[in-house]
C-alpha cells in the first residue's frame, strides 16, 4: 500500500505540471489582460498602463512567464493577486477554499448517506408506491435545470418565506462589536467537525479492531458516538463563538439544502440501479438458500456490492465542484473558490484564477486518489499489493 | 437436530440413517406454474416422485423441462411470479408449503441445502470464502458456535472436500472454478442437511475436475448417508451417481425407477429417444436415433401426453388422454400408453 501510494503521488504530481501548463496556456490564450479593465477610463493615460504591465511582467514574452510561474509554483509561491494588490493569491484562496469545501462537503456527505439508503430501500421494494414516489422525485431533481432550480429555492425560501437568508456567507449588522473575525469563528466551527469526524472514524476504526463481538462493538460505538455528539454540544453551548458560529451556520442551510437535493437525486437514481443490478446476482440467491433473514441480505450483501460503482461516482461528483461551485456559489453569494474563480476571470486576475483552477485540479486529482484507496478498501478483488 | 454440533462431525456418527424408514422426501402431485402476461407457463405438472434416506435420485432432461423449477419449488426460492397451485413437499414429515417464510428460512440449509448450478458466482465476492460459510453456521446451528469451534468445522470440512484448510481465509476470486465448486459443496455439508439438492453440480467445470468432484460428492454421500437430488442434463454423469432416476418431459416426471433398471431398459419413448441418442465411446457403433422436433411452449402445451407431437409410437389416444404414471414392474414407473411398443436398447449404455 505504502509503495502504491508513493507512485501515485510521483504520477499524480507530474499530471499535475501537465494540468498546470495546459491551464497557463489556456488563460493566456484569451485576449486582453488586467490593464484591459482601464481602456474607458480617461484618468489613467495609455503610459500608465504600459507601467502597470511592466511592473506585473505582462509585457515578457509568454515562455518566460510560464517558466517564471512554474518556478514559483514549485517553491510554493502563487504569486500576488492583480486586482487584490498586494495580497497573495495564497492567502485569497486559502480564505476561499474552505469555504468551498464546507459546503460541498456537508451537502456531498449527506447526499451520500441519504440517497444510498434512500436507492437501497427503493430497489428492495421495487414496485411500490414509495418507489414510483422517489424515482419521479429524483428524476425531476436530477435533470432540472440548476441554476434556476437554486433560483427558485432562494426565491421560495428566501423571499417568499423569509425563513433563510438571501445568500452571503454572514450577517455584517452582527458582527460589528464581534471579539473574533468571521475566519476565525468559521476555522473553529470547521476544526470541530473535523475533530468529530475524526473521533468517529477512530471509534470505528477501534471498535471493530478491539471489540470481536457483535452485540458489544454495536454498543461500544452508540456509547462513544453518543460521548462525541455530547461533549461538541458542549464545546458550542459554552462557547462565546456560537453566536457568531450560528449567523454562519444560518447562512449555509438553504446552499447546502439546494446543492443537497441535486446531489442526492444522482445518488438515489444511482444506487438503485446499481442495487438491482446487484440483486439479480448469484449470491444473493445463494444466501437466500441458506436461509439469511431478508434484511441482512439487503444490507449486507446486496449494499455492500452496490456500493462500488457509487463509490466510482464520488470522483464524478468532484467534478461538480467546477461547474457547479461557480453556479452555487454566484446565486448564493457563497465567498468560496467558484465565486473568486469567477470574479478573477471577469477583471482578468490571471494569478488567482490560475491558482482557483489549479486547486480544483488538485482537489480532482487527490479525489481520485480517495476513491481508489475507498474502492481497494471495499473490493477484494482490486486491493493492491505492495 | 439432537446430536451436539458443536462437536465436529458428531452428529453423523450418532445418527444412523437405516434406524429410521420411510421417504425423507416426498414429492406428491406438484403443480407449478410461471405466470406470465400472455398466461400461465405450466413448468412442473404433477409430478410425484419420494427419496428414501441416503438415497440419491437424478432428474434428467432437456433445458427447460422443469428440473430446476422443481428443486426452487423445495427450496421454494420461487421468483415472485410462479404459483404452487397443488401439491405437497414433505421433508421429514412437514409440509414444506405449509410452513411460514420464517419457519421457511431456518429449514434452508438446515434441513435441505443446494449446490448451485453457477458456483462460479456463487460467493460474494467482498467477503472471505470462510466467513460466508461460517455465516451459514452462525445462523443455523442450535448453539451459535465460538468463531474458533466453527473455524475448525470448516477447515474439517474443508478437507472433506479436497481444499487446504487455510483457503477458507482467502476471497472467492482466488479461487479455481473447481475450488470453488468444492468450497460450495463444503458449505452445502456444514449444517449438516438432511437432503441436499446439486442442481447441474459439476456443469461449468472441465471433465477431469468433474470426474473428482463427483467422486467425492459420491464419497460424502456414503460417509453420511443423506440424501442427494441431482439434477442434470448430463445423463452420463447422472448414471455414475445416483441410485434412483427420474426423466422429465416438459414438465412432467415421464419415468421414474432404479437407474440401472431405467438405462437397460428405458420404456418411456423419450426416455428411449435420449438414451439411445447418447452415444457410448467405449461400445459398440450404433445408428443413433435421433430426437427430432423442438421442445413444446408449456404456454399452451400439448393436449393428452405432452410428447404425442414428437413421439414416433403416437397414437390417437396420445393425443387425446394424459397417460397416468403406472408402476410395471416394482419400483419402476412409467407415463406411457404405449409404452409396451418402446424397442429394447441396442446395447447396453449404463
Amino acid at each position: 500500500m505504502v509503495r502504491y501510494l508513493t507512485i501515485r503521488l510521483l504520477q499524480m504530481f507530474v499530471l499535475f505540471l501537465v494540468f498546470l501548463t495546459i491551464l497557463f496556456f489556456l488563460i493566456n490564450a484569451q485576449p486582453g489582460d488586467i490593464s484591459a479593465q482601464f481602456v474607458g477610463n480617461p484618468d489613467i493615460p495609455p503610459e500608465a498602463k504600459q507601467i502597470l504591465r511592466e511592473r506585473l511582467g505582462l509585457d515578457q514574452p509568454l515562455f518566460a512567464q510560464y517558466l517564471f510561474y512554474i518556478r514559483n509554483v514549485l517553491t510554493l509561491n502563487l504569486g500576488v493577486s492583480f486586482d487584490h494588490y498586494p495580497r497573495t493569491v495564497a492567502d485569497i484562496l486559502l480564505t476561499a477554499l474552505p469555504r468551498t469545501l464546507y459546503l460541498f462537503g456537508i451537502a456531498t456527505l449527506l447526499s451520500y448517506i441519504v440517497g444510498f439508503q434512500t436507492g437501497k430501500m427503493v430497489a428492495w421494494r421495487r414496485g411500490s408506491a414509495a418507489e414510483t414516489g422517489t424515482m419521479v422525485t429524483s428524476i425531476i431533481l436530477y435533470t432540472v435545470f440548476y441554476p434556476w432550480f437554486a433560483i427558485l429555492m432562494l426565491w421560495f425560501f428566501g423571499s417568499q418565506l423569509n425563513w433563510f437568508p438571501l445568500g452571503k456567507f454572514l450577517t455584517p449588522a452582527q458582527w460589528f462589536d464581534a471579539p473574533y473575525t468571521a475566519n476565525q469563528v468559521f476555522n473553529t466551527m470547521l476544526l470541530s467537525m473535523f475533530l468529530a469526524g475524526a473521533g468517529v472514524a477512530l471509534v470505528v476504526w477501534g471498535t471493530g479492531k478491539f471489540v470481536a463481538e457483535p452485540v458489544p462493538r454495536t454498543r461500544a460505538r452508540r456509547i462513544l458516538f453518543a460521548l462525541i455528539a455530547i461533549s461538541m454540544l458542549a464545546f458550542w453551548l459554552i462557547s462565546p463563538m456560537s453566536r457568531y458560529a450560528a449567523d454562519i451556520a444560518y447562512h449555509t442551510v438553504l446552499p447546502v439544502t439546494t446543492l443537497t437535493l441535486v446531489f442526492y437525486a444522482a445518488i438515489t437514481l444511482l444506487t438503485r440501479s446499481s442495487m438491482l443490478e446487484t440483486l439479480r446476482e448469484d449470491y444473493i440467491f445463494t444466501a437466500r438458500a441458506k436461509g439469511v433473514p431478508e434484511k441482512v441480505i439487503r444490507d449486507r450483501h446486496a449494499a455492500r456490492n452496490a456500493m462500488l460503482p457509487v463509490t466510482t461516482s464520488f470522483v464524478l461528483a468532484i467534478a461538480f465542484i467546477i461547474g457547479g461551485g461557480i453556479v452555487t456559489e454566484s446565486i448564493f453569494s457563497w465567498p468560496g473558490l467558484g465565486l473568486t474563480l469567477l470574479n478573477a476571470v471577469n477583471v482578468e486576475d490571471l494569478p488567482v484564477a490560475m491558482g482557483a483552477l489549479a486547486f480544483i485540479g488538485l482537489l480532482a486529482l487527490f479525489a481520485h486518489l480517495v476513491a481508489d484507496v475507498l474502492y481497494a478498501f471495499l473490493d477484494p478483488r482490486i486491493r493492491v499489493q505492495g | 437436530m439432537t446430536a451436539d454440533r458443536s462437536m465436529v462431525a458428531g452428529k453423523q456418527e450418532g445418527e444412523k440413517p437405516e434406524l429410521d424408514p420411510g421417504p425423507i422426501l416426498e414429492v406428491d402431485h406438484l403443480i407449478m406454474n410461471y405466470r406470465t402476461k400472455d398466461g400461465y407457463v405450466s413448468a412442473v405438472q404433477d409430478v410425484s416422485f419420494t427419496i428414501g434416506r441416503g438415497e440419491s435420485l437424478g432428474l434428467v432432461g432437456e433445458s427447460g423441462c422443469g428440473k430446476t423449477s422443481i428443486a426452487m419449488s423445495l427450496m421454494r426460492l420461487l421468483p415472485d411470479n410462479a404459483e404452487i397451485q397443488a401439491g405437497k413437499i414433505v421433508l421429514d414429515g412437514d409440509n414444506l408449503l405449509e410452513l411460514s417464510d420464517e419457519e421457511m428460512r431456518r429449514r434452508r440449509w438446515n434441513d435441505i441445502a443446494m449446490i448451485f448450478q453457477g458456483a462460479m458466482n456463487s460467493w460474494n465476492p467482498v467477503y472471505r470464502v470462510g466467513d460466508q460459510i461460517r455465516e451459514a453456521i452462525d445462523l443455523h446451528w442450535e448453539e451459535k458456535p465460538t468463531v474458533a469451534v466453527a473455524n475448525a468445522r470448516i477447515a474439517e470440512l474443508f478437507e472433506l472436500v479436497g481444499l487446504d484448510p487455510a483457503m477458507m481465509d482467502r476471497y472467492p476470486h482466488e479461487f479455481s472454478g473447481g475450488m470453488k465448486q468444492r468450497a460450495v459443496i463444503a458449505m452445502a455439508l456444514s449444517c449438516d442437511p438432511k437432503i441436499i439438492i446439486a442442481d447441474e453440480p459439476t456443469t461449468a467445470l472441465d471433465v477431469i475436475v468433474q470426474e473428482q468432484v463427483l467422486e467425492e460428492l459420491r464419497s460424502i454421500q456414503h460417509e453420511f448417508g443423506m440424501s442427494i437430488i441431482y439434477i442434470s442434463h448430463d445423463i452420463a454423469v447422472i448414471a455414475e451417481i445416483t441410485d434412483h432416476l427420474g426423466v422429465m418431459y416438459a414438465g412432467k416426471l415421464v419415468e421414474h425407477g432404479l437407474t440401472e433398471d431405467v438405462f437397460a431398459r428405458p420404456r418411456h419413448p423419450y426416455a428411449w429417444l435420449l438414451l439411445s441418442s447418447t452415444p457410448s465411446v467405449t461400445g459398440p457403433r450404433l445408428n443413433l436415433n435421433p430426437l427430432e422436433g423442438e421442445p413444446p411452449d408449456l404456454l399452451h402445451p400439448p393436449t393428452g401426453c405432452r410428447f404425442h407431437p414428437r413421439c414416433p409410437f403416437a397414437t390417437d389416444q396420445c393425443a387425446a388422454e394424459e397417460p397416468p404414471m403406472e408402476e410395471i414392474e416394482p419400483g419402476h414407473l412409467v407415463a406411457c400408453w404405449n409404452y409396451e411398443q418402446v424397442p429394447e436398447m441396442k446395447a447396453e449404455s449404463a
